[in-house]
């Protein structure tokens, strides 16, 4: 083990470029999979005719998927098919549309876990459905959704590994190239990504915790 | 003001409703009372059309609910409800619950809509809990705010389904009363409640329902007095003795 070789600062940044990389790609994908996992799962609970089932189909098939089968599938085959993405686009592309699947079924448990009372209420007012779901719905299902929906993210930034199959420079790439500098280097250097990744995801953790004790 | 002209409701197979026919007039209070299970509070629910009826003819201020084209939010802005479970916005103040729909259906000024609210507020003696968040009610408390919720829309008619089943002995008084004055201030009502008592003094009808008809509707004075009906005779006796 070569501690002060590992931690010399070339080596160090560029584990902390790596992490940059992660952070990016986790908070672009996290946004994205947030917005489609919402459009999704207000979809589904709202039972669009055929459009439901079709698309219970298509998050049930990407819910029982491996990420990892995903991210390879999105970089190797899409360009046979003549979509060619760019290893930063092809973990976002493959990582949002995990994740959307995901969310979207904590987004769809949200709003029906709202009393339907609720619903008559606003609508008896003369409030239309969109405007219910809007007042009404979606922010007593948002507080509800907001634990597990944090959970999600923490497990979406540590599935950003994944993407060391397409060669994405993200940290853990970056901790392998350092390998191949040096065997020696490799524990230093997963340590320091294991500190990093524990930080912000054990921020996230308790940010998650403070939300799940402030019940309505 | 309502008039449901054989009116019926089945789900699948099973009827909830069997031809209704039942005239309310304007200012009138009209009190439903019967076994649970006998289709009171679909009736109800007709009225504004949280429930759709499965045939017959149902005319609510002039509108013809049976008819195809109905503009239901514009409908249901004359027509308040209270519900057993009061059904406020949890994540809402008291004040922002009673103004919600005045600004966002009747397009008041927030500043119009909370005067309004609490005017309404005062009325059902609670002007002080305006800040307070549902939880921080009683039930008692919780169920005037649905009250002053439904008149802040400034309704024709208001309905009840069971607006005191859900309280403390001790609060169904304070909800009696505010129904009370206002059935005194000539809004119309109906209102399906268990509350005998109440019944006999607020209502200037009774619609006695069983098995999902009605059975027998008289002036309030009368039914009590003597109901014409065995059914309702007997239901009366059950309800004394306890």
């Amino acid at each position: 083990m070569d501690f002060a070789g590992a931690y010399s600062w070339p080596n160090l940044s560029f584990i902390l470029q790596g992490f940059g990389m992660t952070l990016l790609v986790a908070a672009l994908s996290i946004l994205f999979s947030f917005v489609l996992g919402t459009l999704l799962g207000i979809l589904r609970y709202t039972r669009v005719p055929l459009l439901n089932p079709l698309l219970a189909v298509i998050i049930d098939l990407i819910r029982n998927l491996p990420l990892l089968l995903i991210i390879y599938f999105i970089y190797i085959v899409l360009p046979q098919l003549g979509l060619k993405l760019p290893p930063f686009g092809a973990a976002i592309a493959a990582l949002t549309l995990f994740e959307g699947a995901m969310i979207s079924e904590i987004v769809r448990g949200g709003l029906t876990s709202v009393d339907r009372g609720q619903i008559e209420a606003a609508r008896s007012s003369g409030l239309g459905y969109v405007q219910t779901m809007r007042h009404i719905i979606l922010p007593q299902a948002l507080r509800r959704m907001a634990p597990p929906l944090v959970s999600q993210f923490i497990s979406l930034l540590k599935d950003t590994s994944l993407a060391i199959i397409i060669s994405l420079p993200e940290i853990m790439h970056n901790v392998q190239i350092l390998q191949g500098h040096s065997p020696n280097y490799v524990i230093p250097a997963l340590i320091v990504a294991a500190l990093l990744y524990f930080a912000v995801n054990y921020t996230l953790s308790i940010i998650a915790r403070r939300l799940e004790a402030r019940k309505i | 003001m309502i008039e449901f002209r054989g009116v019926s409701k089945a789900y699948g197979s099973f009827e909830v409703l069997r031809d209704i026919h039942l005239r309310i007039e304007e200012g009138e209070v009209v009190v439903i009372i019967g076994p649970s299970g006998s289709g009171k509070s679909t009736l109800l629910r007709c009225i504004n059309r949280l429930e759709a009826i499965s045939s017959g003819e149902l005319i609510v201020n002039e509108t013809p609910l049976h008819g195809k084209k109905v503009d239901i939010n514009r409908f249901r802005r004359d027509i308040g409800i209270v519900f057993q479970h009061f059904n406020l916005y949890p994540h809402k103040k008291v004040i922002d619950n009673i103004t919600l729909a005045p600004v966002k259906v009747l397009g008041l000024s927030k500043q119009e809509a909370e005067e309004r609210a609490l005017s309404y507020l005062k009325r059902v003696g609670i002007a002080d809990k305006a800040q307070q968040y549902p939880s921080q009610l009683s039930g008692g408390q919780q169920q005037r705010v649905a009250i002053a919720r439904g008149l802040a829309m400034q309704p024709k008619i208001m309905l009840f389904d069971e607006p005191t089943s859900a309280l403390d002995p001790e609060m169904i008084g304070e909800v009696l009363d505010v129904m009370r004055a206002l059935a005194h201030e000539g809004m119309t009502m109906v209102i399906v409640t268990h509350e005998m008592g109440f019944a006999r003094e607020a209502a200037d009808r009774i619609v006695f329902m069983d098995n999902g008809q009605i059975v027998e509707e008289a002036a309030a004075s009368a039914f009590f007095k003597e109901p014409r009906e065995e059914r309702a005779r007997l239901f009366l006796s059950r309800l004394i003795k306890h």
